[in-house]
């Protein structure tokens, strides 16, 4: 199992768009991808569940993979989250 | 009661401009009926089928609709319906709700959606709970296919459509028919139906209750999204008249944006500033389409009252999103103009809100709302130097804007001792709306950056005319001879203390005020951003000359009646 602390850098946080293109990139991953935020567990393969974390800017959140892939999964994911998901702003 | 024959008009809220002329078709919205009936357990095999066969025609659908689509949002909007099926975690509930709880699929679908749905509406995320809207309409959409009662969607290119509201991915196949417009009872500004339609140009008119009456397929239908006017079964006499508006209209639309792209310069050389009043993120792209210097009024009522705590954080990022769209020009931010009857949580209401508890007098007394604005003017001025400036609505004494000046010193005061970076020297204006100020203007312009005449109200507290009255509202009319020497009276002040002025009322937004304003020396005029090329096709093509010459002539008229025939001859024509 990896895991790893991440901050939203998103100006208008983790909203549907970003959401979007977390779930797309995680589930290309074999390993499984829990999202932990204030206490909360969410499936970080499903984005009913990354959207209702209604994560805003500056939000932190833990990323924990667990599997075949855990390693690369992880650099991956950490790294959206360092490009703000390319988005503009 | 037949009504075939007979014209029924409507009224709604037009928000994708022009005219449609077709026949209506109506897109019925079945309410689904899911009870959390228990299925026999042999059944259950056969639901969870079911489950299995509505996701993979919906998916193959979608993924059509995206693939064809050329829209950016529509693929997007489409993404994320298509991942919302594809979703584990929701699939795995259904299905558990199906077998251990023996759930008929239908409602398994819909309780399983609906958690979701609460959660994002209750999370004070503004985003959050704008997308509930879209859970919804899957939900609906799931349900009504396991049900084998999905909506019939027959429509023809030219047709006029009638919903009570379109979801997200039937809004995309509508798109691609060519619809004549689109005819909504509910559907918000921010819906994605109307910022499909805008970017498509469908006229569409929101808040219409045409549910009321008959209305049946194949009528004949005329929706004016100018005036936010539906025509039903029109006679022919006011479809020849709707014929020539849309034709008209179209050439307008046309002529108008080649004027947006000319300099802002009078026919002598003399320039002037045309700026967007704005409201919307979603209005931003038309400031540079119409050629806006700006904004010269940004209102921050709807920002407010949809974000749940008033929070700065989401101010910030609001108004940073409009610094970014308006490049190097001004942005004029009006602060919050609202009546208390808007607030949260105050319930209380006013015999006459008009001349009641809103503007500063609201602000002054609620400081933490105050404060918080103000904070997030400042904490953004910080990026964008010398852009910003802020006008104090409603204005009606000197104390007020005293009172106003003390509590932005005391933000900036903090923010200063937080190590903040912050434009300080952010002009502070106010409003010219109630007659009380222009009587004093020559006073009050000591004590502010700038005057901006907000003409709608300085017309309905001079004239003593209620707007909503039916009975009187042909009396409501800012070319009164009186709001014009109001408007001297307030330029007069402002010259001799050398402030700036300009006008941001609806009056600015028509062309032969226009021209008068600016022969009265009143040069930066602000507007709803479509009305700009007309007033700058006005504008360019005369000389500060004549239009000085309209203003003198103007202000000399005793009557409404003369100005009016002053103006025949300045309106915009081809």
């Amino acid at each position: 199992m990896v895991r790893k602390k991440v901050t939203v850098k998103n100006e208008s946080g983790l909203h549907a768009r970003p959401a979007s293109v977390l779930v797309q990139v995680a589930s290309k991953f074999e390993s499984e991808f829990t999202i932990k935020m204030y206490g909360y567990h969410v499936n970080g393969k499903s984005i009913l569940g990354v959207m209702t974390l209604a994560a805003e800017f500056g939000s932190e959140m833990e990323l924990i993979f667990e599997g075949s892939d855990e390693k690369k999964a992880l650099a991956k994911v950490v790294d959206l989250f360092k490009n703000k998901f390319e988005e503009e702003d | 009661m037949k009504t075939e024959n007979q014209s029924i008009d409507l009224q709604g809220k037009a928000v994708s401009s022009g005219i449609g002329i077709g026949s209506a078709t109506i897109l019925s919205s079945k309410s689904i009926t899911v009870r959390p009936d228990k299925i026999d357990p042999n059944k259950i095999d056969v639901h969870l089928q079911k489950l299995k066969d509505s996701r993979e025609l919906l998916l193959s659908e979608y993924k059509v609709l995206k693939e064809e689509s050329r829209l950016q949002n529509a693929k997007d909007i489409l993404e994320a319906q298509i991942q919302t099926l594809k979703d584990p975690e929701v699939n795995k509930r259904i299905q558990l709700k199906i077998e251990s709880e023996r759930h008929s699929v239908g409602y398994s679908i819909f309780s399983t959606l609906n958690d979701y749905i609460q959660l994002l509406e209750t999370s004070g995320v503004k985003w959050a709970t704008e997308r509930a809207v879209d859970i919804v309409a899957i939900r609906d959409e799931w349900v009504d296919v396991v049900s084998e009662n999905r909506r019939e969607v027959t429509m023809e290119k030219g047709d006029v459509i009638f919903a009570e509201e379109i979801p997200p991915a039937l809004m995309v196949k509508i798109s691609r028919i060519k619809v004549a417009a689109i005819v909504m009872e509910k559907g918000g500004d921010t819906s994605h139906a109307v910022i499909l339609s805008q970017s498509l140009g469908i006229p569409c008119v929101i808040n219409t209750h045409w549910n009321r009456y008959q209305v049946e397929k194949g009528m004949l239908v005329i929706v004016d999204a100018l005036e936010g006017h539906i025509i039903i079964n029109p006679g022919d006499q006011l479809l020849v008249q709707y014929k020539e508006k849309k034709k008209r209209e179209l050439s307008r639309v046309k002529k108008s944006l080649k004027w947006a792209k000319k300099e802002n310069i009078t026919k002598c050389g003399s320039t002037f500033s045309l700026r967007a009043n704005v409201e919307f993120l979603e209005e931003l792209p038309k400031i540079s389409l119409y050629g806006a210097n700006g904004i010269g009024l940004l209102r921050t009522e709807t920002i407010l009252f949809e974000t749940t705590k008033f929070d700065v954080k989401e101010q910030v990022e609001f108004y940073s999103k409009v610094l970014q769209a308006t490049k190097k020009e001004s942005v004029t931010i009006r602060l919050f103009d609202a009546g208390g009857d808007k607030l949260i949580n105050d319930k209380s209401s006013e015999a006459n809100p008009f001349l009641g508890w809103r503007g500063v007098r609201m602000l002054l007394d609620e400081p933490q709302l105050l404060e918080k604005q103000l904070e997030a003017i400042y904490r953004v001025s910080g990026k964008y130097m010398g852009r910003l400036k802020i006008l104090i609505p409603m204005v009606s004494r000197l104390e007020e804007i005293v009172a106003l000046k003390k509590i932005a010193k005391k933000v900036r005061t903090e923010l200063d001792t937080g190590n903040v970076t912050f434009d300080a020297a952010i002009p502070i204006g106010i409003m010219v709306e109630v007659p009380s100020i222009v009587m004093m203007a020559n006073k009050i312009a000591a004590h502010v950056d700038f005057f901006s005449i907000g003409t709608n109200d300085l017309t309905q507290y001079t004239l003593a005319v209620d707007r909503g009255n039916e009975k009187i509202s042909n009396l409501f009319d800012s070319y009164h001879p009186a709001i014009w020497k109001m408007i001297k009276m307030t330029k007069e002040a402002a010259d001799m203390h050398q402030i700036p002025i300009s006008v941001c009322g609806e009056m600015a937004s028509k062309p032969e005020a226009a021209a008068c304003l600016l022969g009265m020396g009143i040069n930066d005029l602000s507007m709803n951003s479509s009305a700009i090329p007309y007033v700058k096709a006005v504008i360019c093509s005369h000389t500060l000359k004549e239009l000085k010459e309209l203003s003198r002539l103007v202000l000399k008229e005793d009557e409404l009646e003369g100005i009016h025939k002053l103006f025949s001859k300045w309106k915009f024509t081809y």
